[in-house]
């Protein structure tokens, strides 16, 4: 194999595309993880389930298209609200009991997950079902020699809205306070009459639903099945553990991870690239392991 | 017909039964003919076939359609009298999409079943899990899908087209219609690379080619990088050996990226009725598969296959699809072969290596094979078979475009002739020596 | 420290490895060639949970990567027992690599054309892995979580490189050595029982060796860093140096596990890499007994076994068995089946006070 073949010669163009690529990249990964940031970042709880929360939100697009005939953007908000449901559930029964040992939800929340795969799988049977999307989705934008399809156009917009949204709700609103004041120290906000249970429910099921948000999304650009969440959870655990399990660090790292993988898939071949960011991961959290953005960085 | 399910109770049974044979017969290394072990076969009693595929899992998608059709075929013959009056009972296993469970239930059905020769897989993966025991005990598998060649195997009979069939027509048919330059998608693994190298071949031929090549993760469905890359290069086609969902999303970004099918459209190799089901026929319409079977083959035999299969029990898929026509071809490859062996050796006389080494020749003929005539390789146990190529309609169904005028035979190292000619004993090498099981 | 519960007896927990070992080296005795490979392989990953159990259990590290030990030792016996059916003279290439581009053999695999060295490589390079990738970790005090999340992203890093090698490691294919591993003029069959006796004879070794282990020093300094690493490290312990020990040893042991899973099935492939892999490791432990030995060993075998038999009865809903059992077990049994035998032994009264504490509570032993 010569060099030639392995390597890509540069060329500003496409090496722009591929940036802009990137930027596409990452707004994928940012939404796959944003859900992940809010749970982890306000209650450390590891959320191995994360993965199907996300194929949920991709399934209640689905039936709700091809069953009740929602248009695609309606299906947006009502997979918030039917996954953040399945949240609120779930963090009621199981996760609220395991508060104190950070570990064991992990692994339960690990059960969960195998449990939301089959129980799909028997509804809705393993063969892929697809998830239409409306014709202006379909084509592709072009400005100079710049080319984005729309749907990635419209994730992003998204994504940047789900950002500015959970900003807003944590720093602008009573309920931010609130969920702040009992990530900061549970028991202090208990003592000044903060229902802390209640706050961990609305923060699960808030993480959930944005979740489901993103499986809407994914849900238009490749097809359904039952473990198609299963391939998003070590991807996005590594944009909120590199992230400091901040929003902003987030944002940052699924912006970086999403160029750098798209570069390197540029120059030399994906498989090798994913192998190149996770390596350069796991050396970055040797010599950073509170991640980009620590706690003491952001205004609290 | 009675399917026999794997339970708690016919193991506890299998262990006792067993149990009675003591502790030494483990040391003998060749149990069947150490032992007078009974005959695989007899003459009245119903004659044991492992079937061995997923029926959960991810794998499930295919190869529960690959179960199906082996029971129905098993079914249909049992129908028409059997095997020389004598039902098959099919051994039904689930792989659960392990590969890990294929070596586990492959040596399950072969030495407490003593199934008398295995159908079985859909990845090249599974087929090589399996191998050791096949090799060890001097078995019979079945593997009915297309795959990579470059194999030479004595235990081993596929009804599939190899890498050097697939795209013997594609490529040609494709470079005359679109122009010369091919960009080539896979997915990374060995077939897509295999199949790549072959296309390179016939590419060469046709003065085509290759101004482009990537692989992308199993599973994986980012391909922006990749149509990047694609409007780059401007190819004239793309020649696509990506599988499973990854396929799904390749052509639904294809779409999206706003690249246009008539002037640039996918060549593929995996894109059949299923996936297209899979991903909305919009998607898929303009495209090309090469194939040796569509559902819309038009002939009497296949017209037949599809309104009985799809009228059966087993039908529930929806549609038919090569991968389980080939699969359906191979159970009667081997219905043939046992026959063969029957009458060269007797009912007693059988073994699973006999029902192989006189399977060379055996023809399945148009009256059966819906695809219409396919035989046995008598070298290398292979089909010799017709590709076809397929364009995609908007109601998700292929217009046959294209059909070779002749058989195109199997040849595992059509690319690497320095690595010897297989034949049935083995792989002659170019230096004069035999090597066994090849893989 | 005035319970009485025989379970906590050293005595009584040597006796049951002795009964539970003799036990099964009897089995070739009364089961049929393809039973007793089954068994084997239990052996096997019973090997891996017990791997588990030392490293999460009694280290407190909860190690998602043990895959990595696993697969890295699974390769190094392929390649060792593919360079022995391979002839230096007639055929010295394995076949895949000959369609690959390779026109001679890597460098990468020349060391494995001797079997010995292929098998201290197959162990000793998985081993060194974890100590720098355990020194990497715990040197910058990475703990909890996020041991977790870096050991699945190294695992995930891993498994893309095996498929990605193709010309190497025959990529998604695998490698499928075709004869049985050959040494020391023994051939061992995968059916037969002598290899069935290595299998659980290395079981008992590495059960047995971690068993002492942890009753040494070693293991209640160990499973104090587990309780309150900080406490240890101010009482004047390299805390990183315990952690990076304990976590090689586990490596060790599923490098070892790796090696007897190819010689049984003459298979490997990036599958043994796959992350779901790796947690179903975690969740025989879990199931088990974390705590326990035993418990992790007899849960490989427990819940394996289920998957082998009863699966197929409850085919589509068996995932959804296995996980609701894996939820259950968490939330209402930490200590997994071995808890559950804790907690039932209590109850039978025994004449002497205990003399030892060995694992409900090792922390207040090492005070």
């Amino acid at each position: 194999m010569s060099v030639h073949d392995f390597w890509t010669p540069f060329a500003l163009e496409p090496f722009l595309n591929a940036l802009i690529v990137g930027l596409s990249i990452a707004s994928i990964w940012l939404v796959a993880a944003l859900g992940l940031t809010i749970i982890y970042g306000t209650m450390g709880v590891i959320n191995m389930a994360h993965g199907e929360f996300i194929m949920l939100g991709a399934y209640s697009t689905y039936v709700l298209q091809s069953y009740l005939g929602f248009p695609f953007l309606l299906c947006l908000p009502a997979a918030f609200f039917i996954v953040a449901g399945f949240g609120w559930v779930i963090e009621k029964v199981l996760i609220r009991h395991l508060y104190q040992r950070p570990l064991d939800t992990l692994l339960a929340t690990w059960g969960v997950s195998l449990v939301l795969i089959q129980g799909v799988r028997l509804v809705f049977g393993g063969e892929p079902q697809y998830v239409g999307v409306p014709t202006w989705l379909d084509s592709a934008m072009q400005i100079g020699f710049i080319n984005l399809a729309w749907l990635r156009v419209f994730i992003i917009v998204v994504s940047g809205l789900m950002v500015l949204l959970t900003w807003w709700i944590l720093f602008r609103t009573v309920t931010g306070v609130r969920i702040r004041a009992v990530m900061q120290n549970k028991e202090m906000a208990a003592s000044f009459g903060i229902n802390a249970n209640q706050v961990y429910s609305i923060t699960f099921a808030y993480g959930a639903g944005v979740a489901g948000v993103a499986g809407a999304l994914f849900g238009a650009f490749k097809s359904l099945f039952p473990d198609m969440g299963s391939g998003y959870i070590v991807e996005a655990f590594l944009v909120v553990v590199v992230g400091g399990g901040q929003l902003i660090g987030s944002v940052f790292s699924a912006g970086l991870m999403g160029e750098m993988g798209s570069v390197f898939s540029y120059f030399t071949n994906d498989t090798f690239a994913r192998f190149v960011l996770f390596t350069l991961i796991v050396v970055f959290l040797r010599f950073r392991p509170q991640g980009l953005i620590s706690e003491a960085m952001t205004r609290r | 017909m009675s399917i026999t399910r794997r339970s708690v109770l016919k193991g506890g049974a299998a262990v006792t039964a067993t149990a009675a044979a003591g502790f030494p017969h483990i040391f003998v290394k060749n149990l069947n003919q150490a032992w007078g072990a009974p005959a695989w076969v007899k003459e009245g009693e119903p004659i044991k076939v492992g079937v061995l595929f997923s029926q959960t899992g991810n794998l499930a998608v295919v190869e529960n359609d690959s179960t199906n059709v082996v029971l129905y075929a098993i079914e249909e013959i049992n129908k028409n009298g059997g095997v020389m009056g004598t039902p098959i009972e099919p051994v039904v296993v689930d792989a659960k999409s392990d590969i890990k469970v294929y070596s586990e239930k492959i040596s399950e059905l072969i030495l407490r079943d003593r199934v008398v020769s295995v159908f079985g897989g859909y990845t090249s993966a599974s087929r090589r899990a399996v191998m050791p025991i096949v090799f060890a005990r001097d078995h019979l598998f079945y593997y009915p899908t297309c795959y990579e060649g470059r194999e030479c195997m004595q235990n081993v009979i596929c009804t599939g087209p190899l890498a050097n069939q697939h795209s013997y027509d594609l490529i040609p048919f494709m470079v005359e219609n679109f122009g010369p330059k091919v960009y080539l998608i896979g997915s990374n693994y060995i077939w897509p690379k295999e199949s790549n190298k072959n296309a390179k071949v016939w590419l060469e031929r046709v003065g085509g080619e290759v101004v482009g090549e990537d692989y992308v993760p199993l599973g994986g469905s980012e391909f922006t990088p990749i149509f990047n890359k694609v409007r780059q290069q401007e190819p004239d086609f793309i020649f696509s050996t990506v599988v499973g969902d990854s396929d799904i999303a390749l052509h639904k970004q294809f779409k999206q990226e706003g690249f246009n099918v008539d002037t640039m459209p996918i060549a593929a190799l995996t894109t059949g009725e299923i996936e297209i089901r899979a991903m909305g026929a919009e998607f898929g319409a303009g495209h090309f598969l090469s194939a040796p079977y569509f559902q819309t083959l038009d002939n009497p035999t296949n017209q037949k296959f599809v309104e009985n299969y799809l009228g059966s029990k087993y039908g529930t898929g929806g549609v038919t699809h090569y991968n389980m026509e080939e699969t359906y071809l191979s159970v009667y490859a081997w219905k043939y072969g046992l026959e063969k062996a029957i009458e060269q050796a007797g009912w007693d006389g059988v073994t699973p290596r006999l029902i192989r080494d006189v399977s060379g020749g055996i023809r399945i003929e148009d009256d059966i094979s819906p695809e219409g005539l396919i035989w046995i390789d008598p070298d290398n146990f292979n089909a010799w078979l017709k590709p076809k190529i397929g364009q995609c309609q908007s109601d998700g169904q292929f217009k046959i475009v294209k059909a070779a005028d002749e058989h195109v035979a199997p040849d595992p190292f059509s690319i690497y002739p320095e690595r010897g000619v297989c034949k049935a004993d083995g792989l002659h090498t170019e230096d004069g020596k035999v090597l066994k099981n090849v893989l | 420290m005035e319970s009485q519960n025989i379970y906590h007896n050293k005595t009584a927990q040597w006796l049951s490895y002795l009964v539970v070992f003799v036990g099964l080296a009897f089995l070739p005795t009364f089961i049929d060639p393809f039973t007793l490979n089954q068994f084997s392989r239990y052996a096997v990953l019973a090997m891996l949970a017990v791997s588990v159990s030392l490293v999460w259990g009694f280290g407190g590290i909860l190690s998602l990567g043990q895959g990595i030990a696993f697969g890295l030792a699974a390769y190094g016996m392929g390649m060792t027992m593919q360079m022995q059916f391979q002839d230096p003279e007639s055929n010295p290439i394995p076949s895949f690599m000959l369609t690959n581009e390779l026109s001679e053999l890597p460098g990468l695999w020349v060391p494995f054309w001797n079997t010995e060295v292929g098998l201290l490589l197959a162990l000793a390079v998985p081993t060194v892995f974890f100590v720098i990738f355990g020194a990497l970790m715990f040197q910058a005090r990475v703990a909890g979580a996020f041991v977790a999340i870096m050991t699945l992203a190294m695992l995930a890093a891993w498994y893309s490189m095996a498929y990605d090698m193709q010309p190497f490691t025959a990529g998604f294919n695998g490698i499928s050595p075709p004869l049985p591993f050959d040494w020391l003029g023994v051939s061992f069959d995968p059916y037969s029982p002598i290899t069935y006796w290595v299998a659980l004879g290395l079981l008992a070794f590495v059960v047995l060796a971690s068993k002492l282990v942890l009753q040494s020093k070693f293991g209640l300094i160990i499973q104090a860093i587990r309780d309150d690493a900080e406490r240890v490290r101010f009482v004047g312990y390299n805390v990183a140096f315990y952690q990076v020990v304990i976590f090689a040893m586990s490596g060790f042991i599923a490098a070892i596990a790796g090696i007897t899973w190819v010689m049984l099935t003459q298979y490997v492939s990036p599958v043994l890499l796959e992350v779901q892999f790796s947690i179903a490791m975690v969740i025989w432990a879990a199931v088990g007994g974390r705590l326990s030995l035993m418990g992790a060993m007899i849960g490989a075998f427990l819940v394996n076994g289920m998957q082998s038999y009863v699966g197929d009865a409850f085919q589509s809903t068996w995932l959804l068995i296995i996980g609701g059992l894996f939820i259950l077990v968490v939330r209402f049994l930490p200590k997994g089946i071995a808890g559950l035998i804790e907690t039932g032994l209590g109850y039978v009264p025994i004449g002497r006070r205990r003399s030892d504490s060995m694992s409900s509570n090792p922390a207040r032993a090492a005070e």
